[in-house]
C-alpha cells in the first residue's frame, strides 16, 4: 500500500473516531462509509499481500524504523482484530500495559502498533514503562502486596511460576487461539510452555534462544589462515564447531591483528545484568551438561540439588576463566548489553552468543557496521558431556554434543485476571494482545529490530525475507541458526520455577569474584551452588520440584 | 469567660472550667473512636492470619478508623482542655503525621527484618527470629561492602583537603570570581545518574571514550578504569568526590566570608607569614564549619549507591560494592524483602551511631581546645 493512501485512510479513521466519541451515531457512520472510505475495513486485503507490504515497512537496508513506521505496520495488521472487533466497540474502556522501555524497542512498539488499534476500537492504553534490569523486582512487588495495576503484561516465560501459578492470569478464550494461529508456533513454544495446569495463558510475541554469531571475515582472513597453520593447530582456520575450538581460536587470536585492528576472539560478558548475564555462562556450560538422555542440567529434578557445581558447569567457568586475558580491555566491566551491541555490532570481538537481536539488528540498525560480515550458527557443541547419573564424561558415537540454550523461552503477553469481572474489558484486552500477538505482526518484528526474535513456523519462509530486501545468504544463514535451535532434539529448557532470577542474581555476584581471581572456578561454583540451596529452601523445596519436574514435562 | 492573667503569659479568653459534660464527652470521643481503631486493626489481623473467617479485604479501613481517630483526638483536645486544647492543635496533625510516616513505617521495617520475606516464596512472610541477623554476620558480601565503605568515608580526608584549597582559592582577590564559584558548583548540581553516564560510561569508555584517549596519549597503553579492584574502586571515588566537593566547598567558602577580617590583619600586624596566618589563625577558627561540612559529607558518602549501581554493579568481585547497592541488589534482584530489610536496619543503626559519636567527640574536643561547640 502506498504511503499517502494508507495515510488518507488513517486520517479518515481518526475522524471515524472522533465522530463516534461524540456520539455522533449511525448517520455519520453511513456518510463515511457512503464515501468509500468505509471499505477499509472490508476483507480486500489478501494476507500474503499484507505481509509483503509490511516487510517493506521501511525496507532493509534504509536505517531504523520510526514510529510512524510501527503505526503503519499496526495499521496493515488489523484485519484478524476487525474480523472480530467492531469499531468503536471498546469505547471507554481504559487498559494499563506494563512492558519494558529498553534499548531493544519493547514498548516502543507496541504503542506504535496499538494505537491504530486504539483508533479503531475505541479503547485507551496506559503505559507503565520499565527498564528491564527494574522488571523483575516491579513485577514480584506487584504480585506480593497484591498491588496488580495493570491488565496487560509483557513478560517472559520464566516468571510463569509467579504469575500464572499464583492465578493472577486470565486464560486465554478460544476466540484469540484462533486469531493468533496458534498451530503456527515452533514446537518448544507449544504446551507445556504458556501453559499452567492444562490452561492457556500466554501469547508468545518471541522466541528466545541464545544462537552463536561470529564475524565471516575473521575467518576469511588469509593472514590468520597463514598464522593458524604456521603455529601448528589442527584443522583448517574455520569458525569452531565447538566450544574446545571456540577457545583454541580466542587464545590463538590474541595479540593479532585484522583489517588493522585488534582481533579478538569470544566476547564473554564478565559483568551482571539483573540476572540476565547468567544465561551467557549457560550458553556455554549447555553443551557440558546438558545430556541427551536427561531433560535436566540446571538442578536434579527429585531433589532440586544445583548441577551448577558439576564438573560440567566448572568446566564452562573454567573455559571463561581460561581466556580472561585474551578478552578486550576492561572486559571485566562489559554486560550483555556491552559485549552485544557496543562491541559486537560495532565490529570489536569475532563470536558472540546472544539472542537473535544481533542477527535482526546487524543489518537494519543504524549502529551496526557488521551487517555484511555476520554469519550465524546453533551454539558450539562439545566433544564430549557430562552424564550427572553417572558422574563421569561420555563421547557420543553421533559426535558432538549440541544443546541450544532456549534462554528466556521468549516474551508473551499475557492478560491480567483482573479483566475477568468485566466482559467488555476482557475481549478489549485479550484483542489488544491478540493483535500485538497476530501472525502478520510478528512477521515484520522478527525482520526488524523490535526486540524479538522468529518464533513461527511461518517466519522461516525465506522468500518473504528475500523479497523485503535481505540478502539470500544471509537471511538464510540466520534463519537456519534459529530454526535449527528451535527444533534441536537436545535443546536446554529453562525451568519455569518461580524465583529464577534470584538464582540467576546470586550466581552473577558470585561470578563476579570468580572472575575477579578471589575464588577457584570450582569454589565459585560451589557457593553458587549453596546460595541456590537456600533459595530454594526459602522459596518452598517441595513446590519447587513440582513446578520443575512440569516444566521439563515429567 | 474571665480574662486570664495568671498562671499564663499569653492573655486569651476562654471558658475557666470545662463543663464535665463536656469533658465527658471529649474523652468518650477519644477513647470510642480509639476502640473502633484497635478493634478493627484486631479484626483485620486475626482474619490476615486466618484465625478468624470475616474481615475487610484490604487495610485500608484500619487506615481510615486510624485517621477517624487522628481527627477525634483533636477534637477532645478543643472539648477537654479549652483554649490549652486549641494551642495542641497547632502540633498535634504534625506529631500523628510523623508517627504514621516515620515512625510505624520505621517499627514495621523492623518488624520485617525479623520475617522470611521472599516475594517468590508462595507462603508469602514468615517470622525467623534473628535468623536473619545470623545470615548477616556469615555473609561475606555484606562485610566486603562494609570494609569498602570504610575506605570510601577515609577518602573525604582527601575530599575535604581539595575543597579547602579550592575555598581558599574563590576567597581570594581572583579574576572572574564569580565565574568560578558558579563553574565550580556546576557539578553538584548533576545527578549523580547522569554523573555515571556521562562521565563512567561515556568519557570513560574504553575505546572511544576522551578520557581513554587521553589516558593512551599520556602513555597508558590499554586504559581500563574499571578493570583492576583498586583502580575501580578510585574511579568510582574519584566520581563521587567530583560531584560533593563542591558541596563541601561551598560551606567552607561561607565560612571563610563570614570570618572575621580584624584577626587575620592583626595577625599580619604581627608579622605572621602567609603559611603562619593559615595554620594558626584560618584554620582553627575554620573547625567548625569543617567539622560540619565533613560530618554532612560523611551521610552524603554512606548513602553512596547511583554511581556504583549504574557503572560497575558492584564489581569488579565486589570491589567497588557499597552496603546500599548492596542491599539494593540483594532486595530488587533477588525479592529477598525480609534480609534486605534487617540489612538496612542494621546498617541505619551503624550510621547513627557512628555520626553521633563523631559528632560528641568533635565537640568533646573542641570544647578542650577552646574552639566552642560544632554543633
Amino acid at each position: 500500500m502506498k504511503v499517502e493512501v494508507f495515510e488518507r485512510l488513517m486520517a479518515a479513521q481518526l475522524s471515524r473516531r472522533k465522530i463516534l466519541q461524540r456520539g455522533a451515531g449511525a448517520g455519520a457512520m453511513a456518510a463515511l462509509t457512503a464515501s468509500g472510505l468505509g471499505g477499509f475495513a472490508s476483507s480486500a486485503w489478501a494476507m500474503s499481500h499484507v505481509r509483503e507490504e509490511i516487510l517493506k515497512i521501511p525496507g532493509v537496508g534504509v536505517g531504523s524504523p520510526s514510529d510512524s513506521d510501527w503505526q503503519k505496520v499496526g495499521a496493515l495488521c488489523l484485519e484478524p482484530t476487525k474480523a472480530r472487533v467492531s469499531k468503536g466497540e471498546f469505547a471507554g474502556v481504559e487498559l494499563a500495559f506494563l512492558g519494558l522501555n529498553n534499548q531493544n524497542l519493547h514498548n516502543f512498539l507496541f504503542r506504535g502498533f496499538l494505537k491504530p488499534w486504539e483508533a479503531y476500537t475505541g479503547a485507551k492504553i496506559d503505559w507503565i514503562d520499565l527498564a528491564q534490569a527494574d522488571y523483575n523486582a516491579r513485577l514480584q512487588q506487584s504480585i506480593a502486596t497484591g498491588t496488580v495495576d495493570f491488565d496487560i503484561i509483557e513478560m517472559g516465560a520464566p516468571f510463569e511460576g509467579d504469575v500464572c501459578g499464583k492465578g493472577l492470569a486470565s486464560e486465554m478464550p478460544g476466540w484469540v487461539m484462533d486469531q493468533i494461529e496458534m498451530d503456527d508456533y515452533v514446537g518448544y513454544l507449544k504446551a507445556p510452555v504458556g501453559t499452567w495446569a492444562g490452561k492457556t495463558y500466554r501469547i508468545s510475541i518471541d522466541g528466545d534462544c541464545h544462537n552463536f554469531n561470529y564475524r565471516t571475515d575473521y575467518f576469511e582472513d588469509a593472514k590468520l589462515a597463514a598464522a593458524w597453520k604456521a603455529e601448528g593447530h589442527k584443522g583448517a582456520w574455520e569458525v569452531p564447531k565447538t566450544w574446545q575450538k571456540v577457545q583454541e581460536v580466542t587464545k590463538f587470536l590474541k595479540g593479532k591483528k585484522t583489517g588493522g585492528f585488534d582481533a579478538y576472539g569470544y566476547l564473554d560478558p564478565l559483568k551482571g545484568w539483573g540476572g540476565f548475564g547468567f544465561y551467557f555462562l549457560g550458553s556455554r556450560a549447555t553443551a557440558y551438561a546438558k545430556h541427551p538422555d536427561d531433560p535436566a542440567w540446571l538442578f536434579d529434578p527429585d531433589t532440586m540439588k544445583p548441577r551448577v557445581n558439576n564438573a560440567a558447569w566448572v568446566r564452562a567457568i573454567q573455559d571463561v576463566l581460561d581466556v580472561l586475558d585474551a578478552q578486550p580491555a576492561d572486559q571485566i566491566n562489559a554486560d550483555p548489553g556491552t559485549t552485544g551491541f557496543q562491541q559486537f555490532l560495532a565490529g570489536t570481538g569475532s563470536m558472540l552468543s546472544w539472542w537473535g537481536d544481533i542477527g535482526s539488528n546487524a543489518k537494519t540498525s543504524d549502529t551496526s557496521v557488521v551487517g555484511d560480515t555476520v554469519g550465524f550458527s546453533i551454539l558450539p557443541g562439545s566433544d564430549d558431556v557430562y552424564n550427572s547419573k553417572t558422574g563421569k564424561w561420555d563421547t557420543l558415537a553421533s559426535g558432538p554434543n549440541y544443546a541450544p540454550n532456549m534462554a528466556y523461552i521468549g516474551w508473551g503477553v499475557y492478560v491480567m485476571a483482573r479483566v475477568d469481572g468485566d466482559a467488555k474489558k476482557h475481549k478489549a484486552a485479550w484483542s489488544a494482545a491478540a493483535h500485538l500477538g497476530g501472525k502478520d505482526i510478528s512477521l515484520w518484528c522478527a525482520a526488524y529490530p523490535s526486540g524479538f526474535q522468529p518464533y513461527r513456523n511461518s517466519h522461516f519462509d525465506i522468500p518473504e525475507w528475500v523479497g523485503a530486501g535481505y540478502d539470500e545468504g544471509f537471511i538464510a544463514d540466520y534463519l537456519a541458526s534459529e530454526a535449527d535451535s528451535y527444533n534441536h532434539p537436545n535443546a536446554a529448557i529453562e525451568p519455569r520455577i518461580p524465583g529464577i532470577f534470584q538464582y540467576y542474581s546470586v550466581a552473577e555476584d558470585e561470578l563476579a569474584k570468580i572472575y575477579a581471581g578471589q575464588y577457584s572456578a570450582q569454589q565459585g561454583a560451589d557457593r553458587i551452588a549453596a546460595a541456590w540451596d537456600k533459595i530454594t529452601d526459602q522459596i518452598g523445596r517441595k513446590s519447587q520440584i513440582e513446578l520443575y519436574k512440569a516444566s521439563l514435562g515429567i | 469567660m474571665a480574662v486570664q492573667t495568671e498562671g499564663d503569659r499569653l492573655h486569651t479568653v476562654a471558658s475557666d472550667h470545662m463543663s464535665p459534660g463536656r469533658i465527658l464527652a471529649g474523652r468518650a470521643l477519644v477513647w470510642g473512636t480509639a476502640l473502633v481503631l484497635v478493634a478493627t486493626a484486631v479484626v483485620q489481623a486475626l482474619n490476615d492470619f486466618g484465625h478468624i473467617a470475616f474481615g475487610f479485604d484490604n487495610w485500608r479501613p484500619v487506615l481510615y478508623a486510624y485517621v477517624l481517630w487522628a481527627i477525634s483526638l483533636g477534637v477532645a483536645q478543643v472539648l477537654i482542655r479549652g483554649e490549652q486544647g486549641k494551642r495542641a492543635l497547632f502540633v498535634l496533625p504534625a506529631v500523628l503525621f510523623v508517627i504514621s510516616m516515620v515512625v510505624f513505617p520505621l517499627l514495621f521495617g523492623l518488624y520485617i527484618s525479623f520475617t522470611d520475606w521472599n516475594l517468590s516464596s508462595l507462603t508469602g512472610r514468615k517470622f525467623n527470629g534473628l535468623d536473619n541477623f545470623r545470615q548477616m554476620l556469615s555473609d561475606p558480601f555484606y562485610w566486603n561492602a562494609l570494609k569498602n565503605m570504610v575506605y570510601y568515608v577515609l577518602a573525604i580526608v582527601v575530599e575535604y583537603a581539595i575543597a579547602f584549597s579550592l575555598a581558599l582559592l574563590l576567597n581570594a582577590e581572583i579574576r572572574a570570581r564569580k565565574f568560578f564559584r558558579v563553574v565550580f558548583l556546576l557539578p553538584l548540581m548533576l545527578s549523580p545518574v547522569a554523573v555515571s553516564w556521562m562521565v563512567g560510561k561515556s568519557m570513560m569508555e574504553i575505546r572511544f571514550g576522551p578520557l581513554a584517549n587521553l589516558a593512551r596519549f599520556l602513555g597508558w597503553e590499554t586504559p581500563s578504569f574499571f578493570g583492576s579492584p583498586i583502580v575501580a574502586r578510585l574511579t568510582i571515588e574519584v566520581m563521587d568526590a567530583w560531584t560533593f566537593i563542591p558541596f563541601m566547598m561551598i560551606m567552607l567558602l561561607a565560612g571563610l566570608q563570614a570570618m572575621p577580617k580584624e584577626v587575620l590583619e592583626a595577625a599580619k600586624v604581627d608579622g605572621a607569614t602567609r603559611w603562619q596566618s593559615f595554620w594558626e589563625v584560618i584554620f582553627p577558627l575554620m573547625l567548625p564549619v569543617s567539622i560540619t561540612a565533613i560530618a554532612i559529607r560523611i551521610i552524603f558518602k554512606l548513602k553512596l549507591a547511583d554511581i556504583i549501581i549504574n557503572v560497575t554493579a558492584g564489581g569488579p568481585g565486589g570491589a567497588t560494592d557499597s552496603v546500599t547497592s548492596f542491599i539494593f541488589r540483594e532486595y530488587r534482584d533477588r525479592s529477598n524483602v525480609g534480609y534486605g530489610t534487617l540489612l538496612a536496619m542494621v546498617y541505619l543503626i551503624l550510621i547513627v551511631i557512628f555520626v553521633t559519636s563523631l559528632l560528641s567527640i568533635v565537640n568533646r574536643w573542641s570544647k578542650r581546645a577552646g574552639w566552642g561547640g560544632s554543633g
